[in-house]
Order: C-alpha cells, then sequence, then structure tokens
C-alpha cells in the first residue's frame, strides 16, 4: 500500500457484520463526525467480504493514516469506542431483538 | 404601554420595537412559587397509554407488512383506510406523536419519551430516565470520562425509556438529540447513539438547542404564558425572554457559569459530588448564616461574572483550612462560606433577572437549569417578584436538572412545525446560541 509522505502511519480495519444493511448503518452513523485534528485522515466504506463468501457489501472498511503513531492509536481507539457503541445499539435495540417476531 | 413598570427604556438598542407588545399582557398578579411541575402534565411515573390493548397492538402491528394500523383494540384511532407508513407521522390518522430524546451535553445522561396530543398539544410524560456520572469529591467530571460513561450506559437508559413508556417503536415519530451546547466528546457519544437508533428504526431526527430544551420544559410545566427566564447551570447561566420567534439572550454570565463556579467550590471544599456538588453546598450553606463574608458582587450592566468570586471563595477557603480568623475574630466554616457564596452570587442573578423584567416589563420569571433546584435561589427571586407583585416559576429536579424528556418536548415542537435534522447535519457543537435557534412554534 502507497503510504503519503505527510501521513506515514497508516492502519487499515475490516469489521464484518451479518449483513449490508447493519454495515451501512454503523458506516452513516460514524461517518457524520469529522476527524478533530488535521493530522489524521480516515476513510469509511463498505465493501464485500474477502473470502468472496457473499457479494453483499457486509464488511466495514476503514482506512486511517495520521502523521504520528500517537495521533493514530488515539484516533483508532476513539473510533472503537464509537463503534462499540453502535454495535451494543444493534445487538439490543434493533427493532426485530425488541419486537420479536411472534413465534406462530 | 404598562403602567406602573420601573425603568422602561427604548429597548431598539437590542431588539425590534414590535418586542414590546408581548409583554402587554395582563399577567397573574399573586405570588405562586411553585417548585413542584403543576396539573399541566402528570408526573413522569410511567403512564401506560392504554390498560389492555397496548400488548395486543404491539403484536398486530409488527405482524402486518403493509403498515396497516391496529383495528381491534380499544384505542382505535388509526383508520387503516390510508396505508399509513408506520415510521414517518401521517397526522390523519393518529392521535398523538411521540418522540423520543437523549441528552447528554454534561454529566447527565438522559433519555425521556413525551407524546403530544395532536388535537390539544397536550404534553404527556411517558419515560424520564436520567444516570448522572458522579465524580469523586474534590474532582470534576472530565470530558473523555463522561463520554464513557455515556456510551456504556446509552443502551440500558434507553431500553428502560421504552419499557416504562411501554410504546411500540411504530409509534415513535422521531428520535430526538442534544445538538449542543455542551462538551464535545459526551454530545457526540449520544448523538451516535441517536443516529444509530434513527437509521436501525428508520426515524427522523431532530438537533435540540439545550437551552431551548430547558425552556419550552419549564414553560409546560408550569404552565408560565410569557416570563422571563432565568436559565441556570454547571455550563450556562443567561436571562432570556422570547420575541418574534427567538428565545433572545438580555444578560449572561460573562466568564462562567453560575453553577461552574458552585461545582468548583464545592471542589475546593472537597465537598461530595453525590447527587450534585451544588446540591450540597446548598445544604451546607442552610447551617451557615451567622455571618456574611464579603465577597465581590460582580454585576456589569444586564451581565455579570463570577470567576473573581470564585477567587475570593477559594483564596478565603485556604485562609480557613490555615486557622485564620474572620472579620468577627471567630473562625469561619465551610458553611459560613457557602452561605456567603449563595448569598452573594443569587444576589447578583436576582438582581439581572430584575433589570430584564423591568426591561420587558414582565412579571413572570421561570428559572429552569439544574441551579434552578436550589430553594434558596427561588425563595430571593420569589421576594423580588412579590415586591414587583409578580410569580415565580420553578420546577423540581426530575426538570430542572439535565434530563432527556426536555429535549424530546423541545424536538417534537420543532418536528411538528416541519423541522428535521438530515443525518449528515447531525453533529454536534459546543457553541450553540439559543437564540440562533428559530421558534417557529410559538407566534
Amino acid at each position: 500500500m502507497a503510504t503519503d509522505a505527510d501521513f506515514p502511519c497508516a492502519l487499515t480495519l475490516r469489521f464484518p457484520f451479518p449483513d449490508a444493511r447493519l454495515s451501512n448503518i454503523a458506516l452513516k452513523a460514524i461517518r457524520v463526525d469529522k476527524e478533530l485534528s488535521p493530522l489524521v485522515h480516515r476513510e469509511l466504506s463498505t465493501v464485500a467480504p474477502d473470502d468472496k463468501t457473499s457479494t453483499e457489501e457486509s464488511v466495514l472498511l476503514v482506512e486511517y493514516k495520521a502523521a504520528t503513531n500517537r495521533m493514530l492509536r488515539v484516533a483508532v481507539n476513539s473510533f472503537m469506542d464509537s463503534l462499540s457503541l453502535v454495535l451494543e445499539v444493534m445487538e439490543e435495540m434493533d427493532v426485530d431483538v425488541l419486537e420479536p417476531p411472534s413465534a406462530s | 404601554m404598562s403602567t406602573g413598570t420601573v425603568g422602561r427604556k427604548s429597548t431598539s438598542r437590542y431588539f425590534p420595537p414590535s418586542f414590546l407588545k408581548y409583554f402587554k399582557r395582563k399577567l397573574k398578579w399573586s405570588l405562586k412559587k411553585e417548585a413542584q411541575s403543576s396539573a399541566v402534565t402528570p408526573p413522569s411515573a410511567p403512564v401506560p397509554p392504554l390498560s389492555t390493548g397496548s400488548s395486543l397492538t404491539k403484536i398486530e402491528v409488527k405482524n402486518k407488512h403493509n403498515n396497516s394500523f391496529t383495528t381491534t383494540t380499544p384505542r382505535t384511532h388509526f383508520d387503516t383506510a390510508d396505508s399509513p407508513k408506520m415510521t414517518s407521522s401521517n397526522p390523519s390518522q393518529k392521535k398523538r406523536r411521540i418522540a423520543l430524546g437523549c441528552e447528554g451535553s454534561a454529566n447527565k445522561l438522559g433519555i425521556g419519551i413525551i407524546s403530544h396530543d395532536i388535537t390539544t398539544g397536550e404534553a404527556t410524560v411517558l419515560s424520564n430516565i436520567r444516570d448522572t456520572f458522579v465524580s469523586p469529591p474534590g474532582t470534576g467530571f472530565l470530558p473523555k470520562d463522561t463520554a464513557a460513561h455515556h456510551r456504556a450506559f446509552f443502551v440500558r437508559v434507553a431500553k428502560t425509556a421504552l419499557s416504562t413508556a411501554g410504546i411500540p417503536i411504530s409509534e415513535i415519530d422521531c428520535i430526538c438529540y442534544t445538538k449542543g451546547p455542551g462538551m464535545g466528546a459526551p454530545l457526540t457519544s449520544v448523538a451516535i447513539g441517536a443516529r444509530t437508533l434513527s437509521l436501525l428504526w428508520n426515524k427522523p431526527l431532530v438537533g435540540v438547542n439545550h437551552c431551548v430544551g430547558h425552556i419550552e420544559m419549564g414553560r409546560t410545566i408550569t404552565g408560565a404564558d410569557n416570563p422571563v427566564v432565568l436559565y441556570v447551570s454547571g455550563g450556562n447561566t443567561q436571562v432570556i425572554a422570547y420575541a418574534e420567534q427567538r428565545y433572545r439572550i438580555f444578560g449572561e454570565a460573562l466568564d462562567i457559569a453560575v453553577g461552574n463556579c458552585l461545582d468548583r467550590f464545592a471542589r475546593t471544599l472537597e465537598i461530595s459530588n453525590d447527587p450534585a456538588p451544588g446540591y450540597n453546598i446548598e445544604q451546607l450553606a442552610k447551617q451557615g448564616g451567622r455571618i456574611l463574608l464579603d465577597l465581590p458582587y460582580a454585576v456589569k450592566g444586564m451581565d455579570c461574572s463570577f470567576s473573581g468570586i470564585l477567587t475570593r471563595a477559594d483564596e478565603l477557603a485556604l485562609m480557613m483550612k490555615q486557622g485564620k480568623k474572620g472579620p468577627d475574630g471567630e473562625p469561619f466554616t465551610p458553611a459560613d462560606l457557602c452561605f456567603s457564596l449563595q448569598e452573594t452570587i443569587f444576589a447578583m442573578l436576582v438582581e439581572i433577572t430584575e433589570r430584564a423584567m423591568a426591561h420587558v416589563g414582565s412579571n413572570q420569571v421561570l428559572i429552569v437549569g439544574g441551579v434552578g433546584c436550589n430553594e434558596r435561589l427561588q425563595e430571593m427571586m420569589g421576594a423580588m417578584a412579590a415586591e414587583r407583585g409578580g410569580s415565580v416559576y420553578a420546577t423540581d429536579e426530575r426538570f430542572c436538572i439535565d434530563n432527556g424528556i426536555m429535549i424530546a418536548h423541545a424536538g417534537l415542537l420543532a418536528y411538528e412545525t416541519g423541522f428535521e435534522t438530515p443525518l449528515e447535519e447531525s453533529t454536534c457543537t459546543q457553541r450553540f446560541r439559543t437564540d440562533e435557534v428559530f421558534v417557529k412554534w410559538r407566534d
């Protein structure tokens, strides 16, 4: 992967979701907030899983690059905190979790 | 112009002259000190909308994929004729609109659910759940820890709010969240939770100004018609009056908020932060009253300043710890300090409020915000208002202290005028002036 001279510290993360709907929701919920520091760049997108098990874009792809390792670490940690909140809300408060379809 | 008002001067310096017509109305002249919420809305204990029908409604609604509402429950106000969408509001079909509000601008995480009756506009609190992040004595709450607390408790509080309200997701019209002002990281953490809910449930988002939330809740709970609002909390100190679709700021704290002054002084004295430092200062102050220590009185016209008072109070606290004697030759106690501080700063607040009341010719004062719970402040404001033949309105700690229901209420009022916050714009901002909000729901 070509590294940017201004932002030498880079990290790519992939988060598999059960389906494209959820990965898309995570993408939309988190990308609204801009990175606070101009020395950190982030790109979010959804892609299909690497192992080609399906074509739907159920993987959240996160690409970080920063000027220093410390900034990278801080930014990624903060992203993980936000993502874990999103995951918890999805896990416990999705429509079918709160109002499960009655077993008929 | 109404007669008998003191010191009316031209307001064209700040506001359009038509501002004055709003204060010519006849006002209540009895002194009414309301520490409890009035009969306008029932208390925030769970109010299930139905008795027996609710469970049936839930099952019916989620099984019908064409989104028609149930017709078999006793509460049938929904016509299935037009197949209304389950998620967006369709006024001709529904009896009430419901909003879920999320608040987290400071150390209180609050989530509440409110309903507005479509015909009468009457507001009903369906649930109001709050969890406060309390830091150890001698410390304040930092943004990072507070945000971590909000993230950790968001789901818990939200689920409790939902189950207390006892309504199905389909009945919620919008998700409201605090856009600002407040602390950046806590605000954003709650906004992320709200966005996720809005995307999962497919509901529109409404960003709400925290101050406007306090004002609207105070107005509805107390039934105050058009009062001068004193909004006092740990983060904000403003004197506000409504004119021409904006809440205009008449006077404010120039440096730190009055609640911030109290909280930081509580840290100096290492008073417990549970349930709130200001509450503990109030209790301690009740034991004072023997002497009034000399603190600077910093009113600057319509504004006031608290950082100088805090510095002096901190100096006196240090003197006290070193065993120095007070002005009357006796050692003074933390209770004396708390008493003196409260008397000074509350007198300042009463002065700037009175100045605003004279300015606009209003006789009603509405106190909102966390510091508004303080009974001594309510008492002093009441004495001032009585002298002017007016009244003071205040709410109890359920609504004074930051809560989610006020965000739901103000958000639903905005939503009902057609306001929505698109997802891309659902950010948070630490600086969000009260008069930036276009108050379309009032005339």
